[in-house]
């Protein structure tokens, strides 16, 4: 019966209404677009540095199913003649694999030795068929490959030398060719390598008659009979696993990151989201009168909430494309963060650049547009809801809200104390935090409105004295009017909150970490040989350097470190075997642990393992861990847990006798000297230095000068995280202008009248402005108390179930005067147009206006 | 100052079959505690094509009375039947449904809709209705012209005078050829010219349609153009002798 038309007409009254509020529509538009493009870019940053990393190791890894690696660190080169002799395996490929750097270019290369000859069924890119001149390759001396654009980046050519440096030391490699890729998409990955011999490798890496590991091609027909035959030819300790688990365990490893990211970003657009109720309950309020009319006339409730949710859908559109727009390009430089966040924390990322899914699209806009409409739902039918004969009584609507003050209050308390009770849930999980999380935003908000009535009571008086009359004025309109200036303040008040709550974390982060690298960090000067990965200490000191240090004048008391990787029930996991003795007390801090730990970890069968660890593989005091060690599986007690913010991953520390026992390792992986009585610690590490010339090359450093290098990496691994509380803080900015920009501009009738009684141009711009910055004052104080709130579950709940860390709660005065400033000026900006327009304009043509 | 009213029992005027029938109706107002009573036990029921004057002073419930013939609002007790419709046993949703079918409204200030020109909102009440059939624009047009503002079908209505808009509004109460047409306070805003011309207007488009028509006001001189006229006081209708009240 009700034919299109009829709603067409409704439409187009709504377009109409949009057009003639350019202002509000525009400032919607943004909300949701602001929202979008924080969340898009976020993924496709994810996205795109996930894909460089399945990149890279596809191309590394090639078509191997099976790899075989060494208990602790390396193989034995006798296990592959074996394979190949006894075993009659013949798809095998031996590689050598290390990380260096190719002088005259900034970034980590993955070495990779190869033996062309059994690569083909393997690596295109390694094999003959690629066209490598085996005479060439294979030459006895240093040679090797690189991609052609890095050549030519490098302005190499054939027969040059490139000058590589590996774990500080520098070798000569004679560039014999290229790499030609199969394709573009492995071209790209193959970027970051620089393809040499297996012997060249050996002797680059001072790993000579070791293999890094062994590649397999296991047919899936034959793979249970081969598997069984291969393990009776392999050594103790030897391990094969399938090559997709590498992959596995990276993915598990980025999560948390990636989890962390998108957490902030689904933060960003719940923010958008406020600023969309905001702006569409003020198009609905604003609406009442036209809305009455329409209803008295004989349009329905599902029609006004059909025509408003059109208008909501309209505006997610909108500001959906713009957003998704918006963050592609803000992608671009947000993608070189993330990856350089990864390559700090995890491995070697060489692509860079964006890949567009369609994915990350069609979720933002699923979720731009569901939270526009989301947001507008309340307003719409609240609207649709208007009685129509109070509504063309042109009576107040605002007796109403005042009277429902104290139960939206209570319902407020309600749904955030819900919230609270909600973190109880014990492994609730991240997911859980965040309902809790929103659960309070939400209750605080309906508390609102009560705290703006409280402050204004006290803000009255106050500005009486301060501005007279207009002052006073001023206060009361944010009252009277409670029902449009309580939702602006709600809105800035959580976009404020956000900033506030992500730099209390960060604030929260960093100082833990600060305080408890001040720990950790008791010898004087720390001697390091330089990694490629910050997070992985692969590298080893040259022993002829350590004795050399060790001897060196000054010197009091030193010890030693060793950190590999081993594989453990749980994976491949970090181990570090310390040789200090009771005293290493006094540089771990312990969360628990059993009695006399210290005293018998040098002795015992016993394990220290991170609380990261501990809360990443659910472990406690008590509990086994099996290492497969040169000796074989092995239990070990965990019988301590140390804090440690080092690492997300975790690490599990032993004795370095018990790592004796156990391991047929003698490498050192950093060396820590104490400096005797009254020697300078600068003067010390300047002799070090000294004694170190034209040794292998390594990092001598003092205590402090580690801890700020620590400290700078971690500032590094953070830029994401501070760029998006930027991001944050712009959204809050103009959350906060438009808010309140929308309330003034709509205000235009109410100071045409006091225009035309009298009040001057200039009365008419203080009062304005006084308003405004009075609301930016309020929404000010209120981000406060919410900010912190946010910032305790980010840090207590939201840290700790996606890392497992402590953190102590630190809040600096700063970052709250940061919010409150930023209000105000906000507040105070946003007062500046309505003022300029209002006092430019003809009274009469405002009051014209119905 | 009313003259000569005569009151007589109500009940002398319900008509089983009227065209209009008003039983009983009792609505009051909660204000905070208390509750004041607005209208009690009224009745009344006209007949079709009858011209209805409801006078009362401000406040005596002339709009409160209107809005539960037109189903905006409920009462607390009683029956509003319309064209045999009962419509205080209807929804929300039914009785708004019924409204834009059979109802015209004429308001006190206007209440045009000001994002939709002069011909659209007289075209909103057809498309409402669902009118298909014909051409509704011409039709709308047509209204537009009997109240002589045929040239300003395009203007929106902030750009019309007080006496424009308000014909604007009769063309848009009477384009969509409902069976009852509600005047709150028509002449309210006007001055006493622009009102008159207004009521001659709204008089004889009514009689040309032969549409019912109640018009709520406190000015004593509309009654001239009444078939009928009620005094609404403490609740009740009261009938008044208008060619009385005309000639004194
Ligand atoms: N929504 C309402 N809430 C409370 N009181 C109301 C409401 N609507 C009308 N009233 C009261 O009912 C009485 C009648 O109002 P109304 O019908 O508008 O009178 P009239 O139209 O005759 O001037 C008035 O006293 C008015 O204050
Ligand atoms: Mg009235």
């Amino acid at each position: 019966m009700r034919d299109k038309k009829s709603k067409n007409l409704l439409w187009l009254s709504s377009i109409r209404f949009l057009l003639r509020h350019p202002w509000h529509f525009a400032l919607s538009i943004l909300g949701v677009a602001l929202g979008v493009s924080v969340v898009v870019s976020i993924d496709l940053s994810n996205n795109s540095a996930k894909k460089a990393f399945a990149l890279s190791t596809e191309a590394v890894t090639g078509k191997a199913t099976h790899q075989i690696k060494g208990a602790a660190e390396n193989l034995d080169e006798d296990v592959y003649i074996k394979l190949r002799i006894e075993g009659k395996i013949r798809k095998s490929a031996p590689v050598v694999k290390g990380y260096g750097r190719i002088s005259g270019m900034n970034k980590t290369f993955q070495i990779l030795g190869v033996d062309p000859l059994a690569e083909a069924p393997f690596r295109d890119f390694a094999s003959q068929q690629s066209g490598i001149e085996l005479g060439d390759f294979i030459t006895g001396k240093n040679t090797g490959l690189i991609a052609q654009p890095v050549a030519e980046q490098l302005q190499l050519s054939l027969g040059d030398t490139m000058i590589v440096s590996v774990g500080g030391r520098a070798q000569n490699i004679l560039l014999s060719g290229v790499i030609k890729a199969g394709n573009d998409r492995s071209r790209r990955a193959l970027e970051n390598i620089l393809l040499v011999d297996i012997s060249t490798a050996q002797r680059m890496f001072n790993m000579q008659g070791q293999l890094s590991r062994i590649d397999l091609i296991l047919p899936d027909r034959r793979e249970e009979a081969l598997l069984s035959r291969i393990k009776g030819l392999l050594p103790q300790g030897t391990l094969i696993t399938r090559s997709d688990s590498r992959s596995e365990t990276v993915a598990q490893m980025s999560r948390a990151f990636e989890f962390n990211l998108q957490a902030l970003s689904m933060l960003a657009l719940l923010v958008g989201m406020f600023l969309i109720y905001n702006t569409m309950t003020f198009s609905v309020v604003q609406r009442r009168q036209l809305i009455g009319r329409l209803r008295a006339l004989g349009t329905t409730k599902n029609e006004i909430l059909t025509i408003i949710l059109k208008e909501a859908l309209l505006i997610g559109f909108l500001g959906t494309l713009l957003g998704i727009i918006a963050g592609i390009f803000m992608a671009q430089g947000l993608v070189k963060l993330v990856t350089q966040s990864i390559n700090d924390l995890y491995f070697v990322l060489s692509v860079q650049e964006l890949s567009i899914g369609l994915f990350p699209l069609a979720k933002a806009a699923v979720l731009g547009i569901g939270a526009t409409i989301i947001a507008a739902f309340w307003p719409a039918r609240e609207a649709s809801k208007a009685e129509v004969s109070t509504v063309l009584r042109r009576s107040s609507n605002e007796s109403k809200i005042t009277r429902r003050l104290l139960p939206l209050a209570g319902y407020g308390l309600i749904i955030g104390l819900v919230g609270g009770t909600l973190l109880l849930i014990p492994n609730g999980g991240i997911a859980a935090g965040y309902i809790s999380l929103l659960f309070m935003i939400v209750g605080f908000s309906m508390m609102i409105p009560l705290l703006i009535v409280g402050m204004a009571t006290v803000f009255r008086p106050l500005m009486g004295k301060l501005n007279g009359i207009i002052g006073k004025m001023s206060v009361r309109g944010v009252v009277t009017e409670l029902s449009r200036t309580s939702v602006a303040i709600a809105a800035l008040v959580v976009a404020v909150a956000a900033t506030v709550g992500v730099g209390v974390m960060v604030d929260s982060f960093r100082g833990t970490v600060v305080s408890w690298l001040e720990a950790q960090l008791q010898a004087d000067v720390y001697v390091q040989p330089p990694s490629a990965v910050s997070r992985k200490a692969d590298a080893k000191l040259e022993p002829k350097l350590v004795e050399l240090l060790k001897e060196t004048e000054g010197v009091s008391r030193w010890h030693t470190v060793r950190s590999v990787d081993v594989q453990t029930n749980y994976g491949t996991d970090q181990l570090v075997a310390i040789e200090q003795g009771v005293e290493a007390q006094e540089t771990y801090q312990l969360k628990e642990s059993l009695e006399n730990f210290w005293q018998r970890y040098m002795v015992e069968d016993i394990v220290m393992v991170s609380e990261a660890y501990a809360y990443r593989h659910n472990v406690s005091l008590g509990d086994s861990l099996f290492i497969t060690t040169d000796r074989g599986r092995q239990a070990f007690t965990i019988e301590a847990i140390n804090f440690d913010y080092a690492s997300d991953i975790g690490t599990i520390t032993m004795h370095r006798d018990i790592y004796k026992q156990y391991f047929d390792d003698r490498a050192i992986s950093g060396l820590a000297l104490y400096a005797m009585d009254g020697m300078s610690v600068d003067r010390l590490v300047e002799r070090l230095r000294n004694r170190a010339q034209g040794q292998q090359e390594v990092f001598i450093r003092s205590n402090k000068g580690l801890r700020e290098a620590s400290i700078a990496i971690f500032d590094r691994t953070f830029t994401v995280t501070i760029v998006l509380r930027m991001l944050a803080i712009i959204v809050a900015f103009i959350g906060i202008l438009s808010a309140l920009m929308a309330l003034q501009l709509e205000r235009s009738r109410e100071l045409a009248v006091l225009r035309a009684n009298g009040m001057t141009p200039g009365q008419l711009w203080n009062y304005v402005i006084s308003q405004t910055g009075i609301m930016g004052i309020m929404a000010g104080i209120l981000s406060v108390p919410l900010g912190i709130l946010m910032a305790y579950i980010l840090v207590y709940v939201i840290n700790l179930r996606s890392f497992g860390w402590t953190l102590q709660f630190m809040i600096d005065p700063q970052v709250l005067l940061q919010a409150v400033g930023l209000a105000i000026v906000a507040a105070l900006l946003a007062g500046l147009y309505p003022s300029r327009k209002m006092a430019q304009a003809n009274p009469a043509d405002a009051l014209r206006n119905d | 100052m009313f003259g000569r009213h005569t009151t007589k029992n109500e009940n002398e005027f319900m008509a089983q079959d009227a065209h209009i029938q008003l039983k009983d109706l009792t609505k009051s107002y909660k204000e905070g505690d208390k509750s004041r009573s607005v209208l009690d036990e009224l009745n009344l029921s006209v007949e079709e094509g009858e011209m209805i004057v409801l006078l009362g002073r401000s406040g005596s419930g002339k709009s409160t009375l209107l809005n539960l013939v037109s189903g905006i609002d409920k009462p607390d007790s009683g029956e509003v039947s319309i064209g045999g419709t009962d419509l205080s046993d209807m929804n929300e949703k039914d009785r708004t449904l019924f409204r834009r079918k059979h109802i015209g409204f004429v308001f006190q200030s206007f209440n045009l809709i000001p994002t939709l020109t002069a011909l659209e909102n007289v075209l909103l009440p057809l498309k409402l209705k669902g009118e298909t059939d014909g051409d509704i624009i011409e039709k709308a047009q047509r209204y537009l012209d009997e109240v002589e503002l045929g040239d300003r079908g395009d203007s929106y209505p902030d750009r019309l005078s007080g006496g424009e808009q308000q014909r604007v509004a009769i063309a848009r109460a009477l384009a969509h050829e409902p069976m009852l047409i509600l005047a709150d306070e028509p002449t309210g805003n006007l001055d006493y010219e622009t009102g008159r011309t207004i009521l001659d207007m709204l008089n004889s488009l009514v009689r040309q349609n032969g549409r019912t028509m109640i018009i709520a006001t406190h000015d004593q001189d509309i009654c001239q153009i009444a078939d009928r006229v009620v005094e609404l006081k403490g609740g009740k209708l009261h009938n008044v002798e208008h060619s009385a009240a005309a000639v004194e």
